[in-house]
């Protein structure tokens, strides 16, 4: 399996048009919102460098993880590479760890150069805060590894890619990617994964610990994925 | 329910490749294999025909435990498909299989070689593929016959018994067809089992030392090319009769043995031209003399695999239609 895993790591870092989206992307929007806020605070009093450098990798994560599971499944499963597999030694279940191992690389450098934009720009946290806040967004990100994993089995892939940008946008939109939640919007971003993504960040602020209600949240829709994830991938081996 | 999918073992097993024991497998109301029973050998080197639609794809998914029969089972080396996989005993190269993208070839034989556990050493299945030049290409670069190579080389990347091929020679050229059945070739001699569905019936006719013709999700013929040839009556006997020579009977034509279609033609001067379709030529033409005829210009010919394959699913499509009209 170990195999199989090095191959995915190394196609997808391979791919440039992967990294530009990942990585470069969210990076030039974190410097635009920077000077746009011109040293300002957002809504919420967050200085506004802090607060895009989290949303902005989270972003970057995000959308590494989706569009580089949904996508290649998608197409994988379309093009017969699936099929293939199977016919291998390989248990069943190693092309979907070999997919999310490379997700779990592929995130670390959209969250890194974020990061590093920050350090740059005058975001303080303590090396311990800095690591943290890292570890703690890697990990997020596997939630939507396993969305990408269940996405890519749910549909054909003409289909998935505008369903993942639909996904994506809205969960951004609605999650605190390009402004503070407030308000009555905050009644239904708690129901959204990447709302809960940002707010476990929170811990980083002064006066403020670990968020665990947004960590329970993520862990129950971890579950929820990995449970449509694996339902989707067992009627997809049946048909194939 | 009847779905059992795969238990077999026992002392038969140690003879046998492969088994479909009344295997059915419906898609909607479409039944793509119909009631298949067949045993594949070891070093046994099969062809598998059919028309378009007979279940060619679908009994070879079966075999290699892609799909689960509706009834019957399938077994591989007396155990079942999925085992014999992971055993790394079968390799196979399908017509559906894709390959990974933004990889290079050598690095897509090497995984292949790695995961199998008896594989051989990447440049060995990259020269046994004939595909030594494109290893430092991007796979998603190769054209339709090299790709097909590339899964060739896949399907053997690894010491196995049986190796299954769905259409192998799609999209090759020539030059490259006749390679790819050399490299084949060697498979064989080296005493692993081959089965191989195909449409260039001249590929079955030389290559294999037994056709198996599917029709409609049945098995309607299992033989040696000749006895297929045989079945269909794919020899034909052409002579001429003439009155010089006494007046030759057609009632002893029609009872000639082996006969499956006569044909007579009379000219203004006598001399008629008698052609034969015979499923058993040589008693044929034994029987002629021995009614004291005096066949002049006598021919024997072959009509080949491809008149024995469309005799054989065009009697089967007559059979079929009869049956219908009886109900």
């Amino acid at each position: 399996m170990r195999t199989l895993i090095q191959l995915e790591v190394m196609r997808s870092l391979r791919n440039r048009r992967y990294l530009m989206f990942t990585v470069l992307y969210p990076a030039l929007l974190y410097v635009f919102f920077i000077s746009a806020y011109s040293g300002g605070n957002v809504a919420g009093g967050i200085p506004a460098k802090s607060y895009f450098m989290v949303s902005m990798a989270t972003f970057g994560a995000v959308g590494a993880v989706l569009t580089g599971n949904a996508q290649r499944i998608a197409l994988e499963r379309k093009s017969g590479w699936v099929r293939q597999l199977r016919l291998t030694a390989l248990p069943g279940r190693a092309y979907t760890f070999g997919k999310i191992a490379a997700c779990a690389v592929t995130t670390l450098p959209a969250i890194a150069v974020v990061f590093a934009i920050g350090a740059i720009e005058g975001v303080k946290l303590s090396a311990g805060q800095w690591l943290g806040l890292a570890a703690v967004l890697w990990l997020g990100s596997f939630v939507f590894a396993a969305l990408g994993v269940a996405l890519g089995y749910a549909a054909q892939p003409e289909a998935v890619q505008p369903l993942v940008m639909i996904i994506y946008m809205l969960m951004a939109a609605f999650g605190g990617t390009w402004f503070p939640v407030s308000g009555s919007l905050k009644n239904f971003a708690r129901f959204n994964p990447v709302y809960l993504y940002n707010q476990l960040a929170s811990f980083v602020q002064p006066g403020h610990s670990m968020n665990t209600t947004a960590a329970a949240g993520m862990a129950g829709f971890l579950a929820v994925f990995v449970a449509g994830a694996a339902y989707l991938y067992r009627k997809d081996t049946k048909q194939a | 329910m009847g779905r059992m999918s795969t238990v077999t073992a026992g002392p038969r097993a140690d003879g046998e490749v492969a088994a479909f024991r009344r295997v059915s497998k419906s898609y909607g109301r479409v039944k793509a294999v119909n009631g298949l029973d067949l045993v594949l050998r070891p070093g046994e080197t099969v062809a598998l025909l059919g028309p378009n639609g007979a279940g060619k794809s679908s009994s070879l998914d079966l075999l290699l435990g892609l799909r689960e029969p509706d009834q019957g089972s399938v077994s591989l080396f007396g155990g079942t498909p999925r085992a014999a996989i992971e055993a790394g005993r079968v390799g196979a190269m399908l017509q559906s299989g894709g390959l990974m993208g933004d990889v290079k070839v050598r690095e897509l034989v090497k995984f292949a070689c790695d995961v199998h556990p008896r594989g051989h050493r990447v440049d060995e299945v990259l020269a046994n593929a004939g595909i030594t030049e494109l290893a430092d290409r991007k796979v998603d670069k190769l054209s339709g016959g090299q790709e097909q190579r590339v899964r060739f080389a896949l399907a053997v990347a690894g010491a196995n018994d049986l190796i299954v091929l769905d259409e192998p020679t799609t999209g090759m050229d020539v030059s490259v067809r006749q390679q790819f059945w050399a490299s084949m070739r060697a498979q064989a001699d080296a005493g692993r089992t081959v089965l191989f569905a195909t449409h260039y019936l001249e590929e079955a006719d030389s290559i294999a030392d037994r056709v198996l013709v599917l029709h409609r999700g049945r098995l309607i013929a299992d033989g040696s090319s000749a006895e297929i040839k045989a079945k269909a009556g794919a020899r034909r006997i052409s002579f001429e009769l003439h009155p010089a020579d006494g007046p030759g009977e057609e009632t002893v034509l029609r009872t000639l043995p082996g006969t499956v279609s006569l044909d007579v033609t009379g000219r203004a001067d006598g001399v008629r031209t008698v052609r034969i379709r015979s499923s058993d030529a040589d008693a044929g033409v034994a029987a002629l003399y021995r009614a004291g005829l005096y066949p002049r210009g006598l021919e024997v010919t072959s009509l080949g695999l491809e008149q024995a394959f469309l005799t054989i699913t065009g009697e089967q499509d007559a059979a079929d239609s009869t049956e219908e009209d009886a109900r």
